[in-house]
């Protein structure tokens, strides 16, 4: 029987889950080795991503990259993370931060499927397209 | 001196000012792959079923539907030029369910499958939209099929009758006139009260483009909205266009008025949503049709209907067109359509050929509503029209083998030849209600037994002129809409009058 990605990841998961680094480790070890066997290993990457999900719904993490104009301050980057805290009732918020200056001025969110846009650039399109029509 | 240049930069800062930049929360996605009109997204998590989705291209944006949504992506067809979408491109879920605008305003238009102006008359000002697909009416909104819809055509009028609210299929080969009686119907519904809607789909613009003309000249235009999708648009078009079209219809049907669409035809619109299955990847069943074909066409089928009082008593009657490939009744499309719909107008290549126009053919069309959609009158005068038409048929090739005939079998058969030369119509022609009694009284009544065969067209031509010039009787048939003493005396008198002024009866 073929074994889904979705079924991988999940296994993984419960595997490794509340178990200690060394143990994790053979764990890995073991899983690549499943991988191998099934001749499996080119599905690596989007294993990988399914259990970077259900890690996150698990541990109420929520994902998330912000692009800006400029670099934020502390403050800013705090009200996003209490946004997205508030949003999605997730416990932490890992945020990937990028400079884009093509946005002009403020900043673009995005999470999971969701974006937030804030820029500058989008604003400027949005009256553009609202004189034109 | 036109426009100043303070007068634009006040303009402009006004609008400005106005202008809210609004931030919020939007659902994207990513465009995975594009293919011949569908496209596959990733991501787009929250997407509902048929939800307008907006392709972000470097250039334009292009529409699309959900129509598969799957654990990890979402299957759209696209409503424009998909070849500017390219992989990778930003989608954006725009929570909208699509939808076509509506009104009075789309009358007398030529519109594509998205409420969009195609005749070059200009911007269309609507302010109502109705969400393209919807379910049908229930039960206890519905009231029975009773008041009839003159199609002008003397054989179906007499025959198959046609009330407001049913379904009744067109079906039959390629070029034997299935649009030409839809066309027709149109035409005769001038001050019938009601409004026409005529999808074409899958149909040569050239003849679309007759048509409009044809219905522009014979002052149709002013009720009848026309929804265009061509046969160079893409099946995603195709696709939506009847259900588009009924939106229009259900607009006016929830005003309380009677609406009259034709879907021409939906072995096209089959035909267009089988090649979006197939490249969504759905399993193909038969003649390679998805497991949902029949649903395709009886979800649509069923919202045509007839509403009660308490509803507005609104009325959608739906006139599908089907073509057959060789007259094969038993393919898959026609049957399905033929359970749906309450009947069906068969039409025969034997009889197109033979001089028969309108080639219906009597003993395989139906009408399962019946004579409850009739005016008295023609209930008395062509209740057994049908029975009678299907048995000459039946005698006539029978008498080909044998001369000797008995006098009752003669005269039957003299009778029937009378009849086949009645259903005979020019295309274009249609014939008001009360002429149509007035034929088939004298016919039933003998009145002309005495006109040789190849006169009679004639002979009703001549009649129907001189009614127009005599006009009491038609009258008296249109206010009574029944057949009494008074108005038998009329018909009779009428056509004895007019006998008295030919030349050519038998003696």
């Amino acid at each position: 029987m073929k074994i889904s990605i979705q079924q991988y990841a999940q296994s993984l998961y419960d595997s490794v889950v509340g178990k200690s680094d060394q143990e994790a480790k053979e764990i890995c070890k073991n899983f690549a080795a499943i991988l191998d066997r099934n001749h499996d290993l080119n599905k690596e990457e989007a294993i990988i991503a399914v259990f970077n999900d259900l890690w996150n719904t698990a541990n109420g993490e929520v994902a998330a990259t912000l692009s800006s104009a400029r670099e934020l301050d502390k403050a800013a980057r705090q009200d996003v993370v209490e946004y997205l805290k508030a949003r999605t009732g997730a416990q932490s918020v890992s945020l990937a931060e990028k400079i884009d200056k093509g946005l002009i001025g403020g900043f673009v969110l995005r999470y999971g499927s969701k974006v937030l846009d804030g820029s500058l650039k989008n604003s400027l399109d949005n009256l553009k397209n609202k004189i034109s029509n | 001196m036109s426009t100043t240049k303070d007068f634009i930069v006040d303009q402009l800062k006004a609008e400005i000012s106005g202008f809210k930049a609004e931030v919020s929360e939007k659902s994207v996605g990513k465009v995975l792959k594009v293919s011949d009109g569908i496209a596959l997204v990733s991501g787009l998590a929250e997407a509902m079923m048929s939800e307008i989705l907006i392709f972000k291209t470097e250039t334009v944006e292009v529409t699309g539907v959900a129509l598969n949504l799957e654990e990890n992506q979402v299957g759209a067809i696209i409503l424009g030029d998909y070849t500017a979408i390219k992989e990778g491109d930003e989608v954006i879920a725009t929570k909208r369910i699509l939808e076509v605008p509506v009104g009075e305003n789309m009358i007398g238009r030529v519109v594509n499958p998205l409420g969009e102006p195609m005749d070059g008359k200009g911007k269309i000002e609507t302010t109502k939209f109705y969400p393209v697909e919807k379910i049908a009416p229930g039960v206890i909104t519905r009231a029975p099929v009773k008041e009839p819809v003159q199609t002008g055509v003397k054989a179906i009028d007499a025959m198959i009758p046609i009330g407001r609210g049913q379904r009744e299929l067109i079906i039959g080969d390629r070029q034997l006139g299935k649009t030409a009686l839809a066309v027709d119907t149109i035409i005769n519904q001038k001050g019938q009260n009601m409004k026409c809607i005529y999808v074409a789909i899958g149909q040569k613009e050239s003849k679309v483009a007759n048509i409009v003309t044809k219905l522009t000249e014979a002052g149709a235009m002013a009720y009848t909205t026309v929804v265009l999708a061509g046969a160079s648009t893409p099946a995603s078009l195709l696709y939506i266009a009847p259900y588009a079209g009924c939106a229009m219809a259900e607009y006016f049907c929830d005003k309380g008025e009677d609406v009259l669409i034709i879907y021409d035809d939906l072995s096209k619109h089959a035909v267009s949503y089988r090649e979006i299955s197939l490249l969504l990847r759905r399993p193909p069943g038969r003649e390679a049709y998805p497991g949902d074909v029949f649903y395709l066409h009886s979800r649509l089928l069923e919202r045509a209907c007839k509403l009660n009082k308490d509803f507005g008593g609104g009325s959608i009657t739906a006139l599908p067109i089907i073509e057959t490939q060789a007259g094969d009744l038993s393919a898959y499309i026609p049957t399905n359509v033929i359970s749906i719909t309450d009947g069906q107008i068969f039409l025969e290549p034997d009889l197109f050929y033979k001089g028969n126009r309108p080639a219906v053919n009597a003993g395989l069309s139906v009408s399962r509503v019946g004579s409850s959609a009739q005016i008295k009158a023609m209930k008395k005068v062509a209740g057994k029209m049908r029975l009678e038409a299907a048995q000459y048929r039946e005698l006539a090739a029978f008498a080909q083998f044998g001369s000797d005939l008995d006098s009752e079998t003669q005269k039957k058969l003299e009778r029937g030849k009378r009849l086949y030369e009645v259903f005979k119509q020019d295309q274009y022609q249609p014939l008001s209600v009360a002429k149509q009694v007035v034929c088939y009284y004298a016919l039933i009544n003998g009145f002309m037994d005495n006109v040789p065969v190849e006169k009679i067209r004639e002979f009703e031509a001549g009649l129907y002129k001189y009614a127009d010039l005599n006009d009491a009787a038609l009258k008296l048939i249109d206010t009574v809409k029944e057949i009494n003493e008074e108005v038998e005396k009329g018909i009779k008198k009428l056509i004895e009058d007019y006998k008295a002024t030919v030349d050519y009866l038998i003696k």
